[in-house]
């Protein structure tokens, strides 16, 4: 009798302990979450895309409204200067200057492709959380360039709109920075990695603001993104968001 | 002593020599003419697909073709040029950068084959400009477009108008760019007709954001006999993939070949009837000289050398008619070379499907000449084993009495 309340208290603390742990692993993830967003954003940045033999820099402005509302402005090289890519919901626009047209993605065109990057349009409007639609588990700690992180895995819950298999995530014990995150398919492969670095001041908090998108499968290719600005709570209204306003927008 | 004996012989009766070195002159004409036109609608359909676009060969970046992507165009430099130029037999030699995009006007949207190409070296090879039905052609100063017809009537388009195209360019980049309808094409067949947008190249490169680069090199040669020189030559630049016209277009060396395996049933079935008819005029003749050989036998002459003399009989009525045949064939052959049939009703659906003119063309190759009076030849003579056995077996007495 004595024994077996002794064993069923144990039990009990063991499965509290996991709990608790678990709780844990979620709540660093929605910390560093929260860290890179906020209600509403302004920020402008450059992204370099870059291939074995052949290389890209864009120069770029976004405004966004979480979740639903997203819009990119290209600001340079001139070829491609006044491109406008509208996301509302779960649809994506361009707006073209150099033939006057606005172009809703079609479906069959969301896994290819943003401008030449390793992010496709489906990236843009994907609504999955990284909180939300995944079970936390601490798995470890590293460290990773110079900072102490927790290793942390996400494996998407039954249910979830989620591509991927897991996800392996570090975040730094210090300020909640998610420094590292790998993607992995369902067969367990790695497709792709986003490192981040520089990290810097910029809007009021400390961030990132290097960011190197690896994918796996293509060797000598990344995309690179440099955060220039960040305005976090920027004012900005869901009319900002519209058909007409990428036509408009400086 | 065989020969001259031989010799006389045939003459002896003319009327008879004639008709046998007829059925073979014949036989030979028939074959001869059909290969004929078998090889030459072959050789015009090759040709006139390669001069329709591919050309005989193309120089492309290494992966280019397996999926057609940007990614893998090529900058060849002026040296690689002149190397391809001076390559014995190429006769022209048309840079093309080659990529999909959305055309658009107005309310419709269709799918296109945007091509950039080289104006002058494009006519050189295709001749573009003779398919001109409406406007005006390319040329190196304007950005303007030449759009095939048939997009042209689905996109409701008017020469001027403002043509939207849309797609991706090189490594993936936004291609977008409107540009003036200077001319329709008429392409010949409906594939290519229904979608197809010409640029000159340097536009093209403009708009795929690809500067400088190109996907393939088109390369005619003079004869398609060429064709493996030219390659191994070509082959010394190794950083390009070479591509031969039925690596590009294995349909059409498919109905080829399955058309020339039902011509050479038709030609087996040719043979045959020749086969009977030579065999039928040597049986008469054989027969009508029973009692002569009987007489020839009776009085003394060798079984074995009546063989010998009717033997080099054969050879020289074969070889008459066979001469003759190739003689006269060559004008008929040559006459249909210059002048082909040209044909209509269903026979014209698989020149259709091939993109080529319903032409009936024929060919001049001598080697036609040769191996068909050469097959020829061989069934003559195989005939002339009969008058052997015939003699083998004659029986003076019965001979004599016949």
């Amino acid at each position: 009798m004595k024994y077996q309340n002794l064993i069923i208290s144990m039990l009990l603390i063991l499965f509290l302990f996991q709990i608790a742990f678990s709780q844990d692993a979620k709540s660093i993830v929605q910390k560093a979450n929260e860290l890179l967003r906020s209600k509403s954003s302004y920020s402008e940045l450059t992204m370099e895309v870059i291939k074995e033999d052949w290389s890209r820099e864009f120069e770029m402005k976004v405004w966004a409204l979480e979740p639903d509302y997203a819009l990119v402005l290209i600001i340079a090289p001139a070829s491609d200067k006044g491109t406008v890519t509208l996301k509302r919901k779960n649809q994506v626009w361009n707006w073209l200057p150099s033939i006057r047209k606005e172009i809703k993605i079609p479906p069959s065109m969301m896994l290819q492709s943003w401008m030449g990057s390793d992010f496709t349009n489906d990236d843009l409007v994907r609504q999955s959380s990284i909180v939300e639609d995944y079970n936390h588990t601490l798995i470890g700690e590293e460290k990773f360039s110079g900072y102490d992180c927790y290793k942390i895995q996400l494996d998407p819950k039954p249910d979830a709109g989620v591509v991927w298999g897991k996800i392996l995530s570090w975040i730094t014990k210090e300020g909640y920075m998610e420094l590292k995150a790998e993607y992995y398919d369902e067969d367990d492969y790695l497709v792709k990695s986003m490192i981040g670095g520089n990290i810097r001041q910029m809007g009021g908090r400390t961030i990132p603001t290097h960011w190197e998108m690896i994918p796996e499968d293509k060797p000598g290719q990344k995309t690179v993104m440099d955060y220039k600005t960040i305005e976090f709570n920027a004012k900005i209204k869901e009319t900002f968001f519209s058909k007409q306003n990428m036509k408009r927008v400086r | 002593m065989y020969l001259s004996l031989s010799w006389r012989n045939i003459w002896r009766n003319k009327k008879r020599t004639l008709i046998a070195a007829a059925s073979v002159f014949f036989a030979v004409i028939t074959a001869i003419i059909m290969r004929s036109a078998q090889h030459g609608s072959y050789a015009y359909m090759i040709d006139s697909s390669a001069k329709l676009y591919s050309g005989y060969l193309q120089i492309q970046g290494q992966g280019y073709w397996e999926n057609r992507s940007m990614d893998h165009s090529i900058n060849p430099s002026e040296k690689d040029y002149g190397f391809i130029k001076t390559t014995p037999h190429v006769t022209s030699v048309t840079p093309r950068l080659e990529g999909f995009a959305l055309v658009s006007y107005g309310p419709a949207t269709k799918v296109a084959q945007v091509i950039g190409t080289d104006p002058k070296l494009e006519m050189q090879m295709t001749g573009l400009e003779n398919k001109l039905v409406k406007g005006r052609f390319l040329d190196p100063e304007s950005d303007g477009v030449l759009v095939a017809e048939g997009l042209a009537t689905m996109l409701k388009l008017q020469i001027g108008d403002s043509l939207v195209l849309f797609g991706q360019g090189y490594h993936g980049q936004v291609a977008a760019a409107i540009y003036p309808v200077i001319g329709f094409v008429k392409m010949p067949f409906q594939e290519l007709n229904n979608g197809i947008v010409f640029l000159n190249l340097t536009t093209a490169q403009m708009f795929f954001q690809a500067v400088d680069r190109i996907t393939s090199i088109a390369v005619m040669i003079e004869n398609p006999t060429y064709l493996d020189d030219t390659i191994k030559h070509l082959k010394q630049l190794d950083n390009y993939a070479i591509m031969r016209w039925d690596e590009m277009m294995p349909d059409l060396k498919q109905n080829i070949q399955l058309d020339n395996a039902s011509g050479i049933i038709m030609l087996i079935i040719l043979y045959i009837v020749i086969t009977f008819g030579v065999f039928g005029t040597v049986m008469m003749m054989v027969s009508e000289r029973y009692k002569e050989f009987g007489i020839l036998v009776s009085v003394g002459m060798r079984k074995w050398r009546l063989m010998i003399v009717t033997t080099i009989e054969s050879i020289f009525v074969a070889f008459i008619g066979v001469i003759a045949g190739m003689i006269a064939s060559f004008p008929v052959v040559y006459y249909l070379h210059l002048h082909p049939i040209r044909f209509s009703g269903e026979g014209t659906q698989m020149f259709d499907s091939l993109g080529i003119e319903p032409i009936f063309n024929f060919s001049t190759d001598p080697g036609i000449f040769i191996t068909q009076a050469f097959v020829v030849l061989i069934i003559a003579l195989g005939a002339a084993i009969y008058p052997l056995l015939f003699i083998r077996k004659l029986k003076p007495v019965e001979a004599l009495h016949h």
